[in-house]
């Protein structure tokens, strides 16, 4: 009896300190976005609103087109995130699973990649768009994104394809399978868990990402929403109750994605079937 | 017979259309969040109406010049003409003509240039023109004043200061009586941001000296150190915020109009938000005007503002320029002054009633702007900027003496000015 | 036919399919970065005086690279970088370890500890340097508002250049940790538990639990996470710039920040290209350690 209260003491403490410090500037933020700028800076500062208001919230969906914002980023990540778990399952599958020769180097090369800051590479590579005419176009974030998930994603799968016996597949194959359809069939499902934590690592980068968008997309319409929160900035200013609105309004969506898929990347897929 | 007749009023009817179209020009101008975009999105609706074959996109970039820089470097490196204007900052124009991103605007303006360029003030006719060639046409000024709380220079008896010195006095002695532990004597940036090159030429400038002189470096000078140690002296007496290495331009604005700051060196924009602010708690108490000086000195203050240029890629300059010289026009800068406050480029319109009538400080202000100096003109601006920012920031926040930060300063600007 | 000719059959079909596999990846890579990273190296061996930008590149050859070499600020902002790198790297691992076993738990409403853990990760990266510059601030600082309360006097945080990057520090670990929960809990709950039931049964601690069973289970995922925590931490520029801008003076200065004011903000693409090659080299260096280790497990798991 005693023990039992224990371990349900450790699980509620553990609960609350992983809440915690996740959502602790989330409720900032929050609480930043019901006050007026003034009362800020008051001394000592406040924590709770004096005075809520609702202002700062009617101010950002009107000031700036945040949903179209939301919109843009959110196809860009998800079309990207596609695009970068399909070809990095391959390439993970055939550089773990196929005898292929210079498979240290090739993997070498895609963690090389990585390794080029952007700021670096962003002129050529706006030269790059522009020739292919793909300039103010999704499909000018959507390939750099997927490229830039690629090396992650692709190591990600590829330690988890490891983690999975070869003789599933044959079993598959001698049941009439391709290798292909192996993968699909078998394989990937099995390492959910990675497939996921892949998707997620793409999408966030993609939501994240700022260089990029603020220089391929310079009509407003076709803004993500990193950049298009800066643009309620000001040259001197930074109203930071509006700003704060802005981001409530931004981290939703993005929370219900996380919450509808974490229990998939921590989901009891492979609990049985494999090591069972 | 009718459906000949259909056919070729069709004919006629798509050849009509074609044609307008193609006499239609769609300008592309660039400007950045802050610069009221709005504001030219009715300036730029009115130009239409005069003249129908044009038309105007506002393209809004972000809302700092580091931010905007970002941008148009990248866009701009790359030769591209998608911006056929760009609104720049005024320290930009020898960067932009080294670089050849500005069109020079001389051929253009032909015997018209030798009759615009007296109308302006003489710091922004001087700042756009780089090497006798014209890169861009001023559209609004801008220039750092002093903001002060009159209701406590009576309540204490202290005249307006007009040297460095009395200002610290001052504020000590307002400090002292107002015991309020929140209360700064005088804030100013000193973040490393570009605001806080001004931090440091300002006092500069007072003495009469600049950081070149014949287009030589002049730091050797015992001018050269009074900045350093006015702030320290600053420092001393206690009238400077702890944390004014970390300050940025807007936060000054923001303690001032909470009623934490006695005298503020800050920008133009600074008396609309601290007089009409709904939660300002200084209105009807702030007093504006020019920045001190040391003694034996005389005043001098930083020149801000923006200006237009046309992009060298641009496909249509010719229209381009027409644009720029209608929003760089008296007409133009009355409409500013008014939907938002930007200060004039043209003395003149400082003294039109409706402006006045809109704007009562522009009284106080034009002869603060028209002492403007500008901030070195070179095409290495940012290196010259971040030079000396980076080290009056390091000043300031203690890490550096004066003789450190004045020789790191000296020897990063050696290069640049070889 | 000869078992010998059937698996060279097997092997060529293999590398043809294995090739196929890759040909997407490779198109993509080739479109996008291909051209971008040779103009880099390209231009890196120019110049462009800025004084005079239209007398166009010059060839200099390694000269940038030794200019590099004499260059202070290259010196230290590599030294800050490296600071980063071996603070921030194990400083997320750990923080990401508790929090992976921590959100490991069996909790009868899970979202809202899912949640917690990943919401840092959600968080816009531009924002969360300034809403931690925020936390930090003099006077209207959460962290200087706690310290008073506690009777302690407030910290000029950012304007200090010790503190001003333990703060940077502790903001990076909070944001990356993250990252690191999210790869670790994915091999967390990969092990069975079975295993576990087992160390119980023959008398295991908790703690040698954790470290015969959950550590050498996790390896693999830790050592991804660990990759791409130092290439990222390399790469460190969001956070400090948003805190900091680099002060005070270039104290807080990283070696992405210098390429960045180099490149975009002193136009000087053939330093920047240069600077950014060394950066690549950085990387090449601290991460071939990991790279021996792939090798060396590969070669292990192929002899299964």
């Amino acid at each position: 009896m005693g023990f039992n209260f224990n371990r349900k003491a450790v699980v509620w403490f553990a609960a609350i300190i992983v809440a915690v410090n996740g959502f602790f500037p989330a409720v900032w933020i929050f609480l930043t976005a019901l006050k007026t700028e003034t009362e800020l800076i008051k001394s000592p500062i406040t924590y709770l609103p004096q005075a809520p208001t609702l202002a700062n919230f009617e101010t950002a969906f009107t000031a700036q087109p945040i949903l179209r914002f939301m919109w843009n980023s959110f196809v860009v990540a998800s079309l990207s995130t596609v695009l970068c778990v399909l070809v990095s399952a391959l390439a993970a599958y055939a550089l773990t699973r196929l005898r292929m020769p210079y498979r240290n180097l090739i993997m070498s090369v895609l963690l090389a990649v990585a390794m080029f800051p952007l700021i670096s590479l962003m002129v050529p590579l706006f030269k790059v768009m522009r020739e292919l005419g793909l300039l103010n176009t999704y499909l000018a974030l959507i390939l750099p994104y997927a490229v830039l998930s690629l090396p992650v994603c692709t190591l990600v799968m590829a330690s988890f394809f490891q983690d999975i016996p070869p003789d599933l597949e044959a079993a598959a194959m001698i049941d009439g399978c391709t290798r292909v359809q192996a993968l699909f069939k078998v394989v990937i499902p099995l390492s959910a868990p990675g497939v996921f934590t892949a998707a997620i690592l793409a999408f966030v980068n993609a939501w994240d990402e700022f260089l990029l968008a603020l220089t391929m997309m310079s009509r407003v319409s076709m803004r993500t929403l990193s950049v298009g929160i800066t643009l309620y900035q000001g040259e001197f200013a930074f109203p930071w109750p509006l700003i704060s609105a802005a981001l409530i309004i931004a981290i939703v969506p993005i929370c219900i994605i996380i919450a509808i898929f974490q229990e998939r990347v921590v989901g009891g897929l492979t609990s049985g079937g494999v090591k069972g | 017979m009718k459906l000949w007749k259909t056919l070729l009023t069709a004919a006629l009817g798509v050849a009509f259309a074609a044609n307008v179209a193609a006499q239609q020009t769609t300008l592309r101008i660039f400007t950045g969040g802050q610069q009221r975009p709005d504001v030219m999105r009715k300036i730029a609706d009115e130009y239409t109406k005069r003249n129908p074959n044009v038309k105007v996109e506002v393209e809004v970039g972000g809302a700092t010049s580091d931010a905007q820089q970002q941008y148009l470097s990248t866009v701009l490196s790359a030769k591209d003409s998608v911006l056929d204007l760009v609104l720049i900052d005024v320290i930009r124009p020898a960067q932009w003509a080294a670089q050849g991103w500005a069109e020079p605007l001389d051929s253009y303006l032909g015997a018209d240039k030798g009759k615009i360029l007296p109308t302006y003030l003489k710091a922004y006719a001087e700042a756009n023109q780089v090497n006798g060639k014209l890169m861009a046409l001023p559209y609004f000024a801008d220039a750092q004043f002093l903001y002060y709380r009159k209701d406590l220079l009576e309540k204490y008896k202290r005249p307006v200061p007009k040297n460095w010195d009395d200002m610290i006095e001052t504020a000590r002695i307002i400090m002292d009586g107002e015991k309020a532990p929140q209360l700064q004597g005088f804030s100013t940036a000193g973040a490393p941001i570009e605001g806080t090159v001004c931090t440091y030429l300002v006092p500069l400038w007072g003495t009469g000296s600049d950081i070149t002189k014949d287009g030589k470096l002049n730091l050797d000078t015992p001018e050269a150190r009074q900045p350093f140690q006015l702030y320290g002296r600053m420092k001393q007496a206690g009238v400077l915020p702890k944390n004014v290495a970390e300050i940025p331009t807007d936060r000054i604005r923001v303690d001032f109009q909470a009623g934490n700051v006695v005298f503020a060196q800050s920008w133009g924009y600074f008396w609309n938000r601290v007089e009409n602010d709904t939660d300002s708690k200084v209105k009807g108490k702030v007093g504006v005007t020019i920045l001190p000086h040391d003694k034996g000195g005389k005043s001098a203050t930083c020149i801000g503002g923006w200006q237009v240029a046309v992009s060298a890629y641009s496909k249509n300059k010719q229209e381009a320029v027409k644009f720029a010289r209608y929003l760089s026009s008296p007409e133009v800068s009355k409409m500013q002054a008014i939907m938002a406050s930007h200060l004039p480029v043209f003395p003149s319109v400082y003294k039109d009633p409706e402006v006045v009538k809109a704007n009562p400080w522009f009284a106080d202000a034009l002869p603060v702007v028209e002492t403007a100096k500008s901030r070195p003109v070179s095409a290495q601006y940012p290196q010259v900027s971040d030079a000396v920012r980076s080290n009056m920031n390091a000043y300031l926040a203690g890490t550096k003496t004066t003789d450190t930060a004045l020789n790191d300063m000296k020897n990063r600007l050696a290069p640049l000015y070889r | 036919m000869t078992d010998a000719a059937i698996s060279t059959r097997k092997d060529m079909s293999e590398r043809k399919l294995g090739m196929l596999l890759l040909l997407p990846a490779a198109v993509l890579l080739s479109l996008i970065v291909l051209y971008p990273i040779a103009t880099l190296l390209f231009t890196s061996l120019h110049s462009v005086s800025n004084a005079n930008p239209q007398a166009g590149e010059q060839w200099v050859g390694l000269a940038n690279y030794a200019r590099a070499f004499d260059d202070d600020r290259f010196w230290h902002s590599l030294w800050q970088t490296v600071l980063y790198i071996v603070i921030t790297v194990p400083g997320a691992l750990l923080m990401g370890l508790g929090l992976a076993l921590l959100a490991n738990k069996p909790f009868t409403i899970k979202w809202p500890v899912r949640l917690g853990l990943l919401l840092p990760w959600a968080l816009p990266l531009v924002f969360c340097g300034l809403i931690f510059r925020w936390f930090f601030e003099y006077e209207t600082g959460i962290v200087n508002d706690l310290l008073v309360r506690l009777g302690a006097e407030p910290l000029r945080w950012l304007s200090s250049p010790t503190l001003a990057t333990i703060a940077i520090c502790i903001t990076i670990i909070w944001k990356s940790s993250s990252f690191m929960a999210l790869m670790l809990l994915a091999g967390l709950q990969s092990i069975p538990k079975s295993l576990y039931e087992a160390a119980e049964v023959d008398g295991a601690s908790k703690w040698q639990q954790f470290v015969e069973i959950t550590l050498p289970m996790l390896r693999p995922a830790i050592f991804v996470a660990l990759i791409f925590r130092t290439i990222t931490a390399i790469q460190t520029f969001d956070i400090p710039y948003a805190m900091t801008g680099g002060g005070p003076g270039d104290a807080t200065e990283t070696l992405a920040m210098y390429i960045h004011k180099t490149t975009l903000d002193f136009l000087d693409f053939g330093y920047g290209s240069t600077l950014a090659t060394l950066m690549f080299l950085l990387s090449l260096v601290a991460t071939s350690g990991y790279l021996k280790y792939t090798r060396r497990s590969a070669s292990r798991s192929g002899e299964d």
